[in-house]
Order: C-alpha cells, then sequence, then structure tokens
C-alpha cells in the first residue's frame, strides 16, 4: 500500500473516530501526516502509535491563527504540503427547536468555520505542490435527519464551500473534494443513538441494517479519502464521494 | 493503485475503445481476468490480444439472448462473475427539436434499454452467488439539459435511477450497485459530436473553451477507469447506489 508515497499531508479531528482511521491510512499509503485535534493529549496519543513520520499537535479549528501556524508549521516540517483533510466536526443531537443559539454557533463555528480556515490557510502551500483538499461533509449534507437540524445545515454548507473552493482554486490546480458517510461506528453515533432509538422506536441496529446495510466502519470512509487523494483522481474536483451502504439512493 | 482484482472475473460491455477499453485494460493490470465485449465483435478481439488476461466476445447489447450468453456465458466458464461494467454507449448530435423518433430510440436502445439488460442479468446471477459489483457508465449530463443531446442526457439520467434501483432491489445480497458520472472525456464519441456542440453553443463559444473553462482540462478515459476499478473493488465494500460524479469541476459552478 504505497499509493501516497511521499505525499505530506494535515489532517483535524484525528485524535479519535474518522479522522484517526484518516491519518492512519495516509501514513500506511507512505504519507507523512500532522495529525490535529482539540484534544492535544489524544492527538498525541494516536500520532505516537502511528510511529516515525506521524506528528500530533493540539489545534482548535474554530482559531483562524491557530490553523493557520499549524499548517505553516507542517509545510515548514515536511519542506511542503500535498494533502489537507478537513475532518473535525461535532454534533448536536436534540431536535432542531431545542437547539440552543450559542451551541448552534459553536457548532457552525466548527463544522463550517473551521472548514473555511483550513482552506484559506492552507491555498498558499498547496499552490506550490498542486495539492488537494478533502472536507469531511456527511449524508446530512444531502438530506435531513431528526435530531440533526444545525449538522445537517453544517454539513450542506461543507458541500457548498467545496464547490466554490474547487471553481476559485482550479486556477492554482489545487483539487478540493467531499466525502459523505452514512451512519459510521464512532463515538459521535454512539452519542447519537439513544435519541434516534426513542425518535424511531426501533433498534438503531435495525435502522442502520435497513437503511445503509450496515453501520459503517472508519475504515470505509478512510479509503474513500485515500483514493480521492491519490494521483489517480487527479480529475477529481469539486464533487462529492457518497459512502452510505445505498442509504442516500434508495426512498425506502 | 491498491485496487486488486486478482482471480476475479470481469465483463466490460463497449470495450473495444475510448473508456471501455481504458477500463478493460485497469481491471486486466489490476489482476482480473476480463471478458472484453463489443458490438464490433473484431474490435473487441484486438482489444482483448492487449490484455495479459484477456478474453473477448462479441455482443450488441441491445439483444436479450447476446447478453444473456455474454454473461451466463462468461459465468458459467469461470465459475463466478465478479465485475460487470456497463459501459456501452453512442451519441450524436442532434436538437431535440428536429429529432426523429428513430434516433431518440436509437439511443435509448443501447444506452438504457442496453444498460438495463446488461445490469440485470449481472444482479440475477451475483444476487445468485451472494456477491458482486456492478458499475454503469452514466455521464454529468444525467443531472442538467445539454443542447443537441436529448436522447442521451435521458438515457443517462435513467441509467443512474436505474443503478439507484438496482442498488435497493440487491443490497442485502452482497452485490452493489454504482454510477460513474463523467464530464467530457476526450473519445472518438465526443470528438465526432464537438462540430455539433459549437454549432449549438452561444456565439463564437466552442466546446473547448467550455472545456477549459469548467474542467480543466480534458478527462481521460483513464480517469474513469481509475474510478471505476475503486468503485467495483474491495476498497470500496460501503459504497453503492452512488452516483459518482467526475468531472473535473464541472458541475460544481453554476456559471
Amino acid at each position: 500500500m504505497s499509493d501516497l508515497e511521499g505525499k505530506r499531508a494535515w489532517v483535524t479531528g484525528a485524535a479519535q473516530g474518522i479522522g484517526r482511521a484518516i491519518a492512519t491510512r495516509l501514513h500506511a499509503g507512505g504519507a507523512q501526516v500532522v495529525l490535529t485535534d482539540v484534544n492535544g493529549p489524544g492527538v498525541s496519543a494516536t500520532a505516537a502509535q502511528l510511529g516515525d513520520g506521524a506528528f500530533g499537535e493540539q489545534v482548535d479549528v474554530t482559531s483562524p491563527s491557530a490553523v493557520e501556524a499549524s499548517l505553516a508549521a507542517a509545510a515548514e516540517r515536511f519542506g511542503g504540503l500535498d494533502l489537507v483533510v478537513n475532518n473535525a466536526g461535532i454534533e448536536i443531537g436534540k431536535p432542531l427547536v431545542e437547539h440552543e443559539t450559542d451551541e448552534l454557533r459553536l457548532l457552525l463555528d466548527v463544522n463550517v468555520v473551521g472548514v473555511f480556515h483550513g482552506i484559506k490557510y492552507a491555498t498558499a502551500h498547496l499552490a506550490r505542490t498542486q495539492g488537494v483538499i478533502i472536507n469531511m461533509s456527511s449524508v446530512a449534507g444531502l438530506g435531513g435527519a431528526p435530531l440533526l437540524g444545525a449538522y445537517c445545515g453544517s454539513k450542506a454548507a461543507v458541500l457548498r464551500l467545496t464547490e466554490v473552493a474547487a471553481i476559485e482554486l482550479r486556477a492554482v490546480g489545487i483539487r478540493v473534494v467531499a466525502v459523505c458517510p452514512a451512519f459510521v461506528d464512532t463515538p459521535m453515533v454512539d452519542r447519537l443513538i439513544p435519541g434516534f432509538e426513542a425518535v424511531a422506536g426501533a433498534p438503531f441496529g435495525d435502522l442502520a441494517a435497513m437503511k445503509q446495510t450496515r453501520l459503517g466502519t472508519v475504515e470505509d470512509v478512510a479509503e474513500a479519502v485515500a483514493f480521492l487523494a491519490a494521483d489517480e483522481s487527479s480529475w477529481s474536483t469539486g464533487g462529492a464521494l457518497v459512502i452510505d451502504g445505498g442509504l442516500t439512493g434508495s426512498l425506502l | 493503485m491498491n485496487d486488486n482484482f486478482e482471480g476475479k472475473v470481469a465483463v466490460v460491455t463497449g470495450a473495444a475503445r475510448g473508456i471501455g477499453l481504458a477500463i478493460a485494460t485497469a481491471l486486466d493490470q489490476r489482476g482480473a481476468t476480463v471478458i472484453a465485449s463489443d458490438i464490433d465483435g473484431a474490435a473487441a478481439a484486438r482489444a482483448a490480444a492487449t490484455l495479459s488476461r484477456g478474453e473477448s466476445a462479441p455482443c450488441d447489447v441491445r439483444d436479450e439472448a447476446q447478453v444473456t450468453g455474454l454473461l451466463r456465458g462468461a459465468a458459467d466458464r469461470h465459475g463466478h462473475l465478479d465485475v460487470v461494467v456497463a459501459n456501452a454507449g453512442i451519441g450524436h448530435v442532434k436538437p431535440l427539436l428536429e429529432m426523429s423518433f428513430v434516433e431518440w430510440r436509437e439511443t435509448l436502445s443501447v444506452n438504457l434499454d442496453g444498460v438495463f439488460l446488461t445490469t440485470r442479468t449481472a444482479a440475477q446471477i451475483m444476487v445468485g452467488q451472494g456477491s458482486g459489483s456492478i458499475v454503469t457508465i452514466a455521464s454529468i449530463t444525467a443531472f442538467a439539459g445539454s443542447p443537441g443531446i436529448g436522447n442521451y442526457s435521458a438515457a443517462k439520467a435513467g441509467v443512474v435511477n436505474l443503478t439507484r434501483t438496482l442498488n435497493s432491489e440487491c443490497r442485502g445480497f452482497g452485490v452493489r450497485v454504482n454510477a460513474v458520472c463523467p464530464g467530457f472525456i476526450k473519445t472518438t464519441l465526443v470528438d465526432e459530436a464537438q462540430a455539433g456542440f459549437d454549432a449549438l453553443l452561444p456565439g463564437e463559444l466552442t466546446l473547448e473553451q467550455v472545456i477549459t473553462a469548467k474542467q480543466s482540462r480534458w478527462g481521460e478515459p483513464q480517469d474513469v477507469a481509475a474510478a471505476v476499478c475503486f468503485l467495483a473493488g474491495d476498497r470500496a465494500p460501503w459504497i453503492s447506489g452512488t452516483a459518482y460524479t467526475l468531472d473535473g469541476g464541472f458541475r460544481a459552478s453554476l456559471l
């Protein structure tokens, strides 16, 4: 597995879940990776597990200066940067009208403004390498889901940002793509399950089996990110790869 | 290039040239035994001769018996059928207002009926064996109107929903079904259509200018082939019912 040999990557939200799996897959493919997360000790531990060529760093994606500095440091460390994965995200699992304004703003700050920061401050570095930006959207960006009002809105926004960035950054040779996973076996989904079961009146496992054949694995998503990051996807930009076990392809 | 198709049997329709040939080649390079099929049997044989494990079979995808023979034959000879790529398609530029019913039906018969026959038969075999992956070649023209290709784009829109419906019927049986929706790819089909597009675009605008502005560059058959291999293979076990747009950013922009 050397499809990403020589690539130099920067990943947000990499302490756990999908972000950790993405960093792990990139590293296994031969890339050097800076793993960032708001959870500094967590991301350092993850980076340490990966070993040589993996570096953990505490970064809050809502801070423009922190993102700018971390990307500059990664480019400096590696002598360039080829890949940025804007993965960090948080969820609110409650009815829309029960969302508090402050928590909704925080969610948008992480899930949308954080992605914006990752695009804005990566551009100068990636323009030198004809690099790639991959943004974490979700099937929640493609359609509504109960209890995920703010989250759905934020993930739809990520898709639009991805399209505009792809169009505008084409001139400097940067590709920008999104991935849209359905429900994946992560701590985030674990936290949402009781609410979904209460709304649906059915076990979440049954719902997942019906709608998306099974719960996704973090590796399912990481492999798709690796595919989009690799040179074989050099003509892929502005779009979204849906990874959902058939969820959005089917009405019933 | 991590996709590994060693030991797998793949059938590609329309494999004599262009995108189909690139798909057959990519699957062969990744270890698959590829049956390269085309309505032009001699051209299919020449294509297969360039593969390391290639077989060829003439097949007119509009003919149910021929499609059944192709796919059942492959499954019977090899004992299994793992990947089927419904790629065969035709196209020509003619405004709907000038299009005859014959021209309409000719394109629909290859580009939609042919994909139905190919994917339905493949899905029957694959559901029976409990595994397999089907990829259809649709187009970004499935999602918006384009002057001069009303029959082609209607067929491609049909292919997208056919793909989704097959997914919804095959999920739970170990069979995945996905579409790739390419933008404008440098093939003889597009070469032949280019003057027709130029004539239908406003003012002095040419297709070449649109491509440069909206796609960065012409797509290459190899771009599509890489996406087909990813979707068809073991790296995408949880991707099904998807229409993956691969267009150099064409659709991302309204302008």
